[in-house]
């Protein structure tokens, strides 16, 4: 398929993803005031430090192991329509790996940054549980140097994909402390990732030789799941964040095999917040609608 | 014990999939679990070992290098005949020695494995023709000992008004100002030399700095074919790619100019002659070159060692392989006489300043 109508039928799908959910959102709160919902923000900065493992063969066809870390920064929020129902979220952060291969001899350094905007639609069970479903675009960039290697010393990643999101969310208490334990799994399901060809170096690309760099992103070409698990605790207003993630990805196309797993332990603070004009009052109605709740 | 447990999960499930949410939910948790456990795309992988460190090496060369069909090579021959000598009980370095003779089988300059107390390297491209150069030879009795050096390059007039450039690899980066001064210091000359002999190469974009001062128009500077498989015969279209003049106000150079060759004029020295040869008034005078025209990939074997190979083609103007070396221009083929050479002759260099002075 070519890139541009790729491209623009990605566009379209998640616009008729995220139009559709809007329109179911619209019927619950058309009963509402246009100032009598507050959606507060809940957002976390985290820090999350773990073990990295990279093979690509463009590069080399040994499999390398080291660390890895993370600077994320994530919100979420219910939706403006519908906010009952829908959450919009946003997560963007940039990932560094240093990893060796078994003789150490050569080390891979891999820098990648992320950004993700999604819609979920969720379901409030009992027992204090909340399940969420939904899409997600992500934009992914990044790159794998090899030290080591003269004319093919980087590997490029860079994917633009439309995923399937979900939440699990229960919320309790621990030690007398008010927490949310939430899973969140990403799957991106289709979209365009960048590759050169088997033996091309990106000094033929450097001169113009740009055709058939973008390959349709699906299971076969393109796999990719991102698993979030964390514990929100409430300290005061703050929310300290525990929690585990993992990152695995792993594409082959000309012939290139990509395999990144990365799995990390997490720490992050965050909180609710909730923007507010002095200078209007506030509808007698108004009605806090939580992300998380 | 069995039967509780199943009796308990079978209950999950029923009250599980009452609830509209997780009747939802269950099938793409299935999906998802699918296709973990299925999508991870697999890889080749050897032991480290001498008999999975040979047979690395020998796969990534197969899979990747890019003249087998140029140099008529049997490679699966050449399997046969090395992967006899190997055993796991042989030393490091004894591995390492006939890891590095098979790679000599490739007859490539390019070719090279690297272990952390040698690298090999194939010399006979070089080694088995006349050297057809010497740096003392120029310095004392050409130029006096009295030139200009900047960025790599060496540079001055000859009495004859010839402007004589002296580049000894294409590593030096020229930067552009550089550049213009050198010619604008030649402007007065009536021809320039330059004097690549020896020259072993270094960075295509060295080569492309340089030629823009010769052109005037945009230029087809060859053609590039990658592989496009682990096949021996899986190349991509050749892709044409072009030179454009330098920018405007930089100094040109249009008047004759000799590029001086010899064997040791290689890889992107050899894509230097491969594109002047055919642009207009610039004439290649001395002997046929080392030839390189792969550019090299780098990999790795399960033991560490590192291994560079000629990967991806690259073809003159003509789409024509230069990778067993360029021939000067017809009738400037010269020698150094290492008779004339000891009373201070290069016969090569005069017979380039014998041309620019006619």
């Amino acid at each position: 398929m070519h890139p541009r109508r790729l491209i623009i039928s990605l566009i379209a799908l998640a616009a008729c993803l995220t139009s559709s959910a809007s329109g179911a959102a619209t019927a619950d709160t058309e009963s509402l005031p246009a100032d009598s919902v507050l959606r507060p923000v809940n957002s976390h900065f985290t820090l999350s430090v773990g073990r990295a493992s990279i093979i690509n063969t463009y590069l080399t066809p040994l499999r390398y192991h080291g660390s890895s870390g993370r600077v994320g920064y994530d919100r979420s929020q219910a939706f403006r329509h519908c906010p009952d129902r829908l959450i919009h979220t946003l997560d963007l952060g940039m990932e560094v790996g240093r990893t060796d291969n078994p003789a150490m001899t050569n080390r891979l350094w891999r820098l990648s940054g992320d950004f993700t905007a999604g819609l979920l639609y969720r379901w409030r069970l009992p027992y204090s549980v909340t399940l969420a479903a939904g899409t997600s675009s992500s934009v992914n960039l990044g790159v794998v140097y090899s030290p080591r290697n003269g004319n093919n010393p980087v590997a490029v990643e860079a994917s633009a994909t439309v995923n399937a999101t979900a939440a699990a969310m229960w919320h309790g208490s621990l030690l007398g402390r008010r927490v949310t334990v939430t899973y969140r799994p990403t799957l991106p399901v289709v979209g365009v990732f960048f590759s050169p060809d088997y033996g091309e170096l990106f000094y033929e690309i450097s001169l113009g030789n740009h055709a058939g760099l973008a390959h349709l992103a699906w299971w076969p070409t393109y796999f990719r799941m991102t698993n979030l698990l964390t514990a929100d605790i409430m300290l005061g207003a703050t929310e300290v964040r525990l929690g585990f993630r993992s990152d695995i990805l792993s594409t082959r196309v000309n012939n290139i095999t990509t395999r990144v797993a990365t799995a990390e332990g997490v720490v992050g603070l965050g909180g609710d917040w909730l923007s507010l004009n002095p200078r209007r009052s506030l509808s007698p109605q108004a009605r806090i609608i939580s992300a998380t709740y | 014990m069995l039967t509780t447990i199943v009796h308990f999960v079978t209950s999950a499930c029923r009250a599980a999939l009452h609830h509209s949410a997780l009747r939802m939910a269950t099938p793409l948790m299935l999906l998802i679990a699918t296709v973990t456990a299925t999508s991870c795309h697999s890889i080749e992988e050897w032991d480290n070992d001498p008999t999975g460190n040979f047979e690395a090496l020998w796969t990534i060369l197969d899979e990747h290098y890019c003249f087998f069909a140029e140099k008529d090579i049997d490679w699966r021959e050449v399997h046969d005949r090395y992967a006899a000598k190997v055993s796991d009980r042989m030393t490091s370095k004894e591995l390492f020695y006939v890891c590095a003779d098979m790679l000599n089988e490739l007859r490539d300059g390019h070719t090279n494995l690297s272990a952390g107390f040698n690298t090999s390297y194939y010399r006979n491209w070089w080694s088995d023709y006349p050297e057809n150069y010497s740096a003392r030879l120029i310095e004392q009795h050409y130029l006096n000992f009295n030139y200009l050096t900047v960025g790599g390059i060496d540079y001055a007039i000859l009495p004859q008004n010839i402007g004589y450039l002296r580049y000894s690899s294409f590593s030096a980066s020229i930067g552009q100002g550089t550049l213009d001064d050198i010619l604008l210091y030649f402007a007065p000359c009536d021809g320039l030399i330059i004097d690549i002999r020896d020259n072993g190469g270094g960075a295509m974009t060295n080569v492309e700095t340089l030629v823009r001062r010769f052109i005037t128009r945009r230029t087809l500077a060859g053609y590039i074919s990658h592989k496009t498989g682990p096949g021996h015969n899986d190349f991509s279209e050749p892709f044409p790619y072009y030179f454009e003049p330098a920018d405007a106000g930089r100094i040109m150079w249009g008047k004759p100019t000799v590029v001086l060759t010899s064997r040791g004029t290689f890889s992107a020295a050899n894509n230097f002659v491969s594109i002047m040869q055919y642009i207009p008034g610039v004439t290649i005078v001395g002997a046929r070159t080392g030839g390189g025209s792969g550019m090299p990939f780098n990999s790795e074997l399960p033991n560490g060692w590192g291994v560079r190979f000629s990967a991806c083609s690259v073809l003159d103007p003509k789409g024509e392989t230069t990778e067993f070396g360029i021939d000067p221009t017809p009738g400037c083929a010269v020698d150094l006489d290492p008779q004339a050479a000891l009373l201070g002759r290069d016969t090569i260099l005069d017979f380039a300043v014998g041309l620019l002075t006619k």
